[in-house]
């Protein structure tokens, strides 16, 4: 259906995607998470494990990998009941450092050389949408139910919402092991996309972009994260695509022409394997944090979409 | 051999105690964590590398100070275009902003330098000076000089000058600061360029002590970096210098007697212990209820 190339840049934006949702679930209590790539890698092997080293299908490994790093979520989530703010943020990254030295000295699943023979996944790409589609569903439903109220009162004011009674233990430890579990998901599609992964799979660079993906795309609603993962995954090609139109000018027009630098200076700042486009990402983060802190999307963004209308605040 | 590894500690803990210092100034004044701190910390050990090539009459001190300006340099580039123009009423859009100057920091350096290790050129004598059974190179000795000197002007600085005062009188409180006549805007900048100029250091030091400097040796650093603030007391400038000296030592004392790899599995159990157990950090100084 597609070419390969683009095959891979939407599945691993679909990923990207996926792992974003895992990153939004506890920032909708408030719970600032750095770990995800953390979970992603438990995730990853677990369900490497299962398929790998068991045998067994990979249905039954995504089930395992959404588990595995969910029962691990819980177990975080209950010391990160007792943190908030940037103390959280720190908790996460020791916890995904932690992880990542696990992988590198667990010696069952190749320690340093990393886990090879990853059986690998036909249909990713259906696999991945479907999953993105049912997170879509299950957000929009969770807006509208008494849960997700909850948890927007849990982000407002923890000792309102415990006042009105709201269980804030039992939604903050929700959201935190549902949020591993979908980043397990994540760390699961991967392992069984690229056959092979390592320590440095899932670095906290990669933690830092999943939460750049919710945040850019705006973290008080449920489009952000996809709308955040899928503008920051695909600007690369966007950049890339701003070229080809470039390759149209005539030869003639530049070649000894004043702009003629201007010219290659440009094309090659949009070139594709090339860091001088990561520089490009960067600058636009950094306006973007200028001209629109809140994010892409914001719950007015998405109003006149809505068919029943509502008054709410822009967060 | 105990003594011996107490003195390797106390050269990484130094580096670590600088850049950690930068870290815990900006987060006391805009209690931001300024995620691309460890980039300056490479981009110094670079300039302090290139100024060293290019210029025959340069010495390490040159190197140092060329490094030190252009840090410096950096640091306001940072506060003006990248984190006062961001409105602080979304706490997490400055920390955002400055992940984006990580990314266009690595990549200019990736850019411009390379990708690869490169070797950093032996610009002190090496010489050994044996003290009883511990043997400690001029090399060693020049690190620590520098380190200790920058820490104290620093600390002089924090104490002792009226901009300091005005950076404490900051961190207490940017309203009651304001009040009393503050330039809350200008203390800001000079916190950053101050907090660079140290990672500058930080980074010449480092590529003089391990021989060879990569443009992604800023994560690491900065990484262990957050760990000694933490350990220190979020905020807490003397908390970060011993709380760097100390990470350094632990971490010496786990590689040589329990492996390398146990050694970064120690520094987040402890990262993670003390934020459950002692958020305040070891000296407990101050307390910040949220970031």
């Amino acid at each position: 259906m597609f070419d390969e190339y683009l095959r891979s840049v939407l599945i691993f934006a679909g990923i990207h995607v996926i792992a974003a949702y895992s990153f939004y679930v506890p920032f909708k209590t408030g719970q600032i998470s750095l770990g995800q790539a953390g979970f992603m890698g438990v995730g990853a092997y677990a369900a490497g494990i299962v398929t790998a080293k068991l045998g067994l299908p990979f249905p039954l490994g995504l089930l395992a990998g959404g588990v595995a790093a969910g029962l691990v979520g819980v177990g975080v989530g209950f010391p990160a009941l007792r943190i908030r703010g940037i103390y959280l943020l720190l908790l996460t990254l020791g916890f995904a450092e932690i992880v990542q030295v696990i992988i590198l000295t667990w010696d069952y699943t190749g320690g340093a050389q990393g886990f090879q023979n990853i059986p690998f996944l036909e249909n990713a790409l259906v696999w991945i949408y479907a999953i993105v589609a049912v997170l879509i569903v299950f957000f929009a439903r969770l807006e509208r139910s008494s849960l997700g109220r909850a948890m927007d009162a849990v982000h407002e004011d923890e000792m309102a919402a415990e006042v009105m009674g709201v269980d804030v233990v039992r939604v903050k430890l929700f959201a935190f092991g549902l949020g591993a579990f979908i980043a397990g998901l994540a760390g699961a599609l991967f392992a069984h996309y690229s056959t092979y992964v390592d320590s440095v799979t899932f670095n906290i660079l990669i933690g830092v972009e999943i939460l750049m993906f919710v945040l850019v795309g705006g973290g008080f609603s449920y489009w952000g994260p996809l709308f955040g993962a899928m503008f920051l995954s695909l600007l690369p090609e966007f950049l890339r695509a701003l070229r080809d139109p470039m390759e149209l000018i005539p030869v003639s027009w530049t070649e000894n022409a004043p702009w003629n630098r201007v010219y290659e200076v440009v094309y090659e700042f949009l070139d594709f394997e090339n860091e001088k486009r990561l520089i490009v990402y960067g600058l636009v983060l950094v306006v973007m944090m200028i001209l629109r802190p809140q994010g892409l999307i914001t719950r007015n963004t998405m109003r006149p979409f809505r068919f029943v209308q509502r008054r709410m605040h822009d967060a | 051999m105990l003594g011996q590894q107490l003195i390797n500690g106390l050269m990484l803990g130094a580096s670590y105690s600088l850049v950690a210092i930068g870290y815990t100034l900006i987060f006391g004044v805009l209690r931001l964590l300024h995620f691309a701190h460890g980039e300056v910390f490479m981009v110094g050990a670079f300039i302090g590398l290139h100024v060293v090539l290019w210029f025959a009459f340069a010495n390490i001190y040159v190197a140092i100070a060329g490094a030190m300006v252009v840090t410096a340099l950096l640091g306001w580039i940072v506060a003006r275009f990248a984190v006062q123009p961001v409105d602080k009423g979304y706490p997490l859009a400055p920390l955002i902003s400055t992940i984006g100057v990580t990314i266009v920091l690595q990549n200019l350096a990736i850019n411009i330098f390379g990708g690869e290790q490169v070797a950093f050129p032996e610009t002190i004598e090496q010489i050994l000076y044996r003290i009883g059974p511990l043997t400690i190179s001029s090399v060693q000795i020049f690190i620590l000089a520098v380190a200790l000197l920058s820490m104290a002007a620093l600390w002089l600085f924090i104490d002792r000058t009226r901009m300091g005062r005005a950076i404490r009188a900051t961190s207490e409180s940017h309203e009651t600061a304001a009040l009393l006549g503050v330039d809350v805007n200008r203390v800001v900048v000079v916190t950053f360029v101050v907090a660079s100029a140290l990672a500058g250091i930080a980074g010449v030091l480092d590529g003089v002590k391990n021989s060879a400097i990569t443009p992604h040796m800023g994560l690491e650093v900065a990484v262990k970096a957050l760990v000694v603030m933490l350990l220190g007391g979020l905020g807490n400038v003397p908390g970060a210098m011993v709380a760097g000296i100390l990470l350094g030592m632990v971490e010496i004392l786990t590689a040589s007697y329990l492996g390398t790899s146990v050694r970064d599995f120690f520094t987040f159990v402890i990262l993670i212990l003390l934020l459950l157990y002692r958020p305040t950090g070891l000296f407990g100084t101050r307390t910040i209820e949220s970031g």
